[in-house]
């Protein structure tokens, strides 16, 4: 009995000292490969609004990841993310039918967002901006 | 039943589990008077495997390209969270790991466990020091810095003293007649690739090798030291009474691979320059060379031989004869005796070897 305790208590020990080694060699480890934080992009992007005419769209990137801004034909201002909420492939603008394709799965979004047609689940994610003396800020 | 013992009994039903273990640990038997220097190698298998999961490490973020590689390496140093402590595993390890490798070559030596019938252990050791000499000077070249550019470049040049073929096999070296970006490319791709894997292959036969003869009785405490194979047939040397490999020798190896990590960690946290030189610092040049260019601490001995004999083809030659002796070591001296200290002229060799070795390294590194 008291040896079944001992050999226990050994192995608790052990046990314990393996999972504090591999503790004290995967932190490191997990640093090293992790991702920087505040390596995700531009939290705010200033963009003149000259630069972008009456139904065209510019892609552009924003804190990491792919967006969009677009001057609908009636002259009004929107920021969407361009990731697809399918799959996650980036979204297309087709000037012609003024509405974006997901060309992975044909996937369509119409100007704010919303999902015209294919098997996205939800609408792009919308980022907020602001126009100020012919500047858009973005985020 | 346990989930564990569930989950073994399902393996062990099916492919054998518990035979294996009888039969390669718990019933794996070694000599009684077996010592500590029966585990340098599972320490060097140990810091080969540490220098593999490193080196795939730092290709994470190393570009292996001449304008950007030192850029890579500094921000590998200083800007990736615990960047500097795996480049420094890395680098401090390919030095404990050579260390480590002639230790074990020296007692393999001593205890003249290279003897028949285990000649093809020692030819296959032997190619697997020259091997990691290879890839630790493959590796060398990676960081781009003044002292890898110059080292590499001294290092590649002495090949050129062969007569006949000599200046067009270090021009099929470099890549080209100088050491440049096509010399970073085929030693990057020596280092990452072509040599671990070889390594790894002749790692394999050796072990492979190991467990077919079975491993040597150490030659002290007995009164027999002789050898006892005399080449009649193949025979597997058992060591019936011995000790179990698991759990008594196992845990005898994990001790001596916990002092290796001491040392080697203990290089790392106290003394991080030890690698390098201030040239290590200084992006490659190839206009200006730097004053006192030495290669690493092994290689001081070759270098020194051919700084003090008159040509670099007699040096070379020295050198090539010295390195043949020692893989041909179990052919030529075929005597039975294990014992050193009854072994007196092989034991004055090894001696006079080790301290010219030690001297012309002294004198490299002073000079």
């Amino acid at each position: 009995m008291e040896n079944d305790g001992r050999r226990k208590f050994l192995g608790v020990c052990l046990a314990g000292a393996t999972a504090a080694a591999a503790v004290a060699a995967g932190y490191p480890v997990f640093r090293y490969l992790a991702p920087k934080s505040g390596e995700s992009g531009a939290q705010k992007l200033v963009i003149p609004a000259g630069e972008l005419r009456e139904g065209e769209a510019r892609f552009f990137e924003y804190q990491g990841a792919s967006a969009v801004l677009v001057k609908t034909q009636k002259g009004e201002l929107v920021a969407l993310s361009a990731v697809c909420t399918h799959l996650g492939c980036v979204v297309q603008w087709v000037k012609e039918k003024q509405h974006f394709l997901c060309p992975c799965h044909a996937g369509e979004f119409a100007t704010d967002g919303s999902v015209l047609a294919g098997p996205p689940p939800r609408p792009l994610a919308k980022i907020p901006i602001t126009l100020l003396e012919g500047n858009i800020t973005v985020g | 039943m346990s989930l564990l013992k569930r989950l073994y009994r399902f393996v062990d039903l099916r492919i054998g589990v518990g035979e294996i273990t009888d039969k390669e640990l718990t019933g794996y038997l070694l000599p009684r008077n077996i010592n500590g220097w029966y585990s340098l190698g599972s320490i060097l298998l140990f810091a080969f495997a540490l220098q593999v999961v490193t080196g795939m490490l730092l290709l994470v973020y190393y570009v292996p390209d001449a304008e950007k590689a030192f850029q890579s390496v500094n921000h590998i140093m200083n800007g990736v969270p615990y960047g500097w402590l795996i480049r420094l595993i890395h680098a401090v390890g390919s030095n404990t790991m050579i260390a480590v490798l002639i230790l074990h070559m020296l007692s393999t030596l001593a205890m003249g466990s290279y003897k028949s019938p285990r000649e093809l252990n020692w030819v296959t050791g032997f190619l697997l020091f020259s091997l990691v000499q290879g890839i630790s000077l493959t590796g060398y070249l990676a960081p781009w810095s003044q002292l890898s550019f110059w080292a590499t470049t001294v290092a590649t040049n002495s090949v050129s003293a062969l007569p006949v073929a000599g200046p067009g096999m270090v021009e099929f070296l470099r890549g080209g007649k100088l050491v440049g970006p096509s010399t970073l490319g085929r030693f990057f791709a020596l280092h990452v690739a072509f040599l671990p894997l070889v390594i790894g292959v002749v790692i394999a036969v050796h072990v492979f090798l190991l467990k077919r003869t079975g491993i040597s009785t150490p030659p002290f405490g007995k009164g027999d030291t002789k050898n006892a194979w005399q080449g009649e047939s193949y025979r597997y040397e058992s060591h019936p009474g011995g000790i179990p490999f698991f759990p008594d020798f196992a845990l005898h190896d994990l001790s001596s691979i916990l002092i290796y990590l001491a040392v080697l960690f203990g290089v790392v946290f106290f003394w991080p320059t030890m690698p390098f030189t201030p040239d290590a610092f200084v992006p490659a040049d190839p206009f200006k060379t730097p004053a006192h260019i030495k290669p690493e601490w092994y290689f001081l001995a070759n270098y020194q031989t051919l700084k003090i004999l008159p040509n670099e083809l007699l040096g070379l030659t020295v050198q090539g004869v010295a390195m043949t002796f020692l893989a041909l070591l179990p052919f030529i001296d075929r005597s039975p005796e294990r014992h050193p200290l009854k072994r007196p002229l092989f034991l004055a060799l090894v001696v006079t070897g080790i301290v010219l070795w030690v001297g012309l390294s002294v004198w490299g590194h002073l000079s």
